[in-house]
């Protein structure tokens, strides 16, 4: 890994009754996206911890919840209690909080972009039901549109990252 | 061209002269779940092309009185015409968008010579060739076509794979209703055809191409069919 990186691995969006949405990974064998999945779920526990120390902040980000093996994941909330959960490559020194507030603000732009299609069945607000599974790990055409937008921005930061250089 | 910047300052100044606008998101999205509930409703997407140009319909024969009101634009003196206003001024004071024009004149009936624009007809006077020019503009057959760059009422829109128009090459086998597929905006088509018959104009007005489907482009066709007599009401002496 030369120089900074904006390398995105993973984004996860989890509902507001903790049950994942969409896990994506970027550039990764079918093998080590369970990987992910399990960070979405770890970072669950980290989230309800900073949520629950201050129920009246208002902040979106919510910061580096924590550090494991070779990524760093960092948490955002949205108004509507929908969580995202971004795992990025680790480099040697920090990116700013600033540069990654603006990554989630493109994920959430992306997200909020997707649900404005009145053609996407809503989400789902009662149990995580078989066919979500499907769609949830990314092989149903339910979030087609917001996979497309997540690859555009995964290129994007990368791009970023290379000219900052 | 002195008319068409003339109409295209004209629908500048209606637009912003126009004091009650809505939201676009709030407009998108309203059209948006119109769009979801009839399909929900009607299951056919042929039958749900046909209730959204219903709908334009009347909304299109009651909007022409609002806009003749507020642009006091004079009779138009030929298809033509038609075409750049619907464009310049009616799109743009409405939904703040100026689609393309092409014109197509009528088609010329058979055997005969018709002036056609590619070939100068020098022993004409110019002024007795745009006649000609114009009149082949009138008459029916003629047509235009509206290239919509961006639509704001298919913004974020995207259509699941089953609105897609089917390509069965034999003929149509039973329980295939989606030959033709979703005209997202089918709704314009009908506003345009309302709008047109109120003014003595009966048009054919259809979709040729939409970007949601995967084409280049989105554009519509509006053609002449034939002008409307006044007509006398029974009663008179």
């Amino acid at each position: 890994m030369s120089g900074k990186g904006f390398k995105m691995r993973a984004v996860a969006y989890i509902s507001p009754q903790n049950f994942p949405m969409l896990v994506k990974s970027f550039g990764t064998k079918e093998s080590e996206e369970l990987k992910y999945h399990y960070i979405a779920h770890t970072s669950l526990d980290v989230i309800e911890e900073r949520i629950n120390a201050d129920p009246k902040a208002t902040e979106c980000f919510l910061g580096l919840l924590y550090v494991l093996e070779d990524v760093c994941v960092y948490g955002y909330i949205t108004p509507t209690r929908v969580k995202i959960v971004l795992a990025m490559d680790q480099v040697d020194d920090f990116l700013k909080d600033s540069d990654v507030i603006l990554l989630f603000k493109a994920l959430h732009t992306a997200y909020h972009d997707t649900l404005c299609n009145p053609f996407l069945h809503q989400p789902l607000s009662q149990g995580l039901r078989t066919e979500d599974i499907a769609q949830m790990m990314g092989r149903g055409d339910k979030w087609k549109g917001l996979r497309r937008r997540l690859d555009r921005i995964a290129a994007a930061a990368e791009k970023h990252a290379i000219a900052a250089q | 061209m002195s008319s068409t910047k003339q109409y295209k300052s004209i629908g500048d100044d209606l637009w912003k002269s126009r004091t009650d606008k809505i939201n676009a998101e709030l407009f998108t999205m309203a059209y948006g779940s119109l769009v979801v509930q009839l399909i929900q409703d009607y299951e056919d997407y042929a039958e749900v092309n046909k209730q959204l140009e219903k709908m334009g319909y009347n909304i299109g024969i009651r909007l022409i009185e609002d806009f003749l009101a507020r642009s006091s634009l004079g009779k138009c003196a030929d298809f033509r015409e038609v075409g750049e206003v619907v464009a310049k001024v009616g799109f743009k004071s409405f939904l703040n968008i100026t689609p393309i024009v092409h014109h197509h004149p009528a088609p010329t009936p058979a055997g005969g010579v018709g002036p056609s624009t590619t070939t100068p007809r020098s022993s004409l006077l110019p002024s007795q060739n745009a006649a000609a020019q114009a009149q082949t503009h009138s008459m029916p057959g003629a047509s235009f076509v509206l290239t919509i760059d961006e639509n704001p009422l298919a913004e974020f829109v995207e259509l699941p794979d089953t609105a897609l128009p089917t390509t069965a090459p034999e003929g149509s086998t039973a329980g295939a209703p989606n030959q033709t597929g979703l005209w997202y905006s089918n709704i314009l088509c009908g506003v345009l055809r309302g709008a047109l018959e109120m003014v003595q104009m009966q048009c054919e007005v259809v979709f040729l191409s939409d970007t949601l489907r995967g084409d280049e482009t989105t554009e519509i066709r509006v053609k002449l069919v034939r002008y409307l007599e006044e007509e006398v009401p029974v009663g008179d002496d």
